[in-house]
């Protein structure tokens, strides 16, 4: 359970909450 | 590593997430949620595999197969070179996105997962697939230290939401946001950990 306990929040709740922040954007690569 | 057969923990899982915080310090451009989902993609691998009994765990010998006392024959997705194709593949998919850099990052990561695994394994980790040619397996095998290997996760969640929190702080966002996230981080890494541990 702790695996997908630990998925969901940190890839989701996480990752959801960190996205809104400004951080710099990744250059694209291939179009 | 997922679920054992008799529904314990046997992994680390913690640890990966707290190094995916950490090299969000330094790589700011690549999204958080893609370096956490890559930390764990041999692991989100290995789940099917799991179920059709293609990739199996069981109990190290005299252990009730709790957190680190699994005998984990993940041979396919946690064999070296397994590991190897599946971080190429992952970062070349990823470059079309992001672009070079942040591919060549989430790649990294991906393999991240098998040099962190080899450290706590118990000598199960495969070099080829399907541990080809029965050459030698490794694992330095820190798991037979279940406190050592704790600590050790809850050190990388804490230093990785450290190094996040100060890389956050400078991108000029809100401060109130920087600190949720960076304290999820911890407590997300303090509930997966004590829920590992637990054998949950």
């Amino acid at each position: 359970m702790s695996f997908f306990v630990g998925a969901i929040l940190f890839t989701a709740l996480v990752g959801i909450l960190d996205a809104k922040l400004p951080w710099p954007k990744p250059r694209t690569g291939v179009k | 590593m997922a679920e054992a057969a008799h529904g314990g923990e046997v992994a680390v899982v913690t640890g990966h997430f707290g190094f995916a915080a950490g090299v969000k310090s330094v790589e700011r451009t690549v999204p958080l949620w893609a370096l956490m989902l890559a930390a764990v993609w041999l692991d989100v691998l290995f789940v099917p595999l799991y179920l059709l009994k293609v990739e199996t765990i069981v109990n190290a010998p005299g252990t009730d197969g709790g957190y680190g006392d699994g005998i984990i024959h993940a041979d396919y997705t946690h064999s070296l070179v397994g590991a190897l194709v599946i971080a190429a593949l992952t970062g070349l998919l990823c470059m079309r996105w992001w672009g070079r850099r942040a591919g060549v990052v989430i790649g990294a990561v991906v393999f991240s997962h098998w040099v962190l695994d080899l450290i706590v394994h118990r000598t199960d980790m495969p070099l080829l697939p399907g541990n080809l040619g029965d050459l030698p397996r490794l694992g330095f095998g820190l798991w037979r230290y279940h406190a050592v290997t704790a600590v050790v996760e809850a050190l990388l969640v804490l230093v990785g939401a450290a190094l996040y929190w100060r890389a956050a702080r400078q991108t000029g966002g809100s401060a109130k946001r920087v600190n949720l996230v960076a304290g999820l981080i911890v407590a997300c890494g303090a509930l997966t950990l004590a829920l590992d541990v637990a054998g949950l």
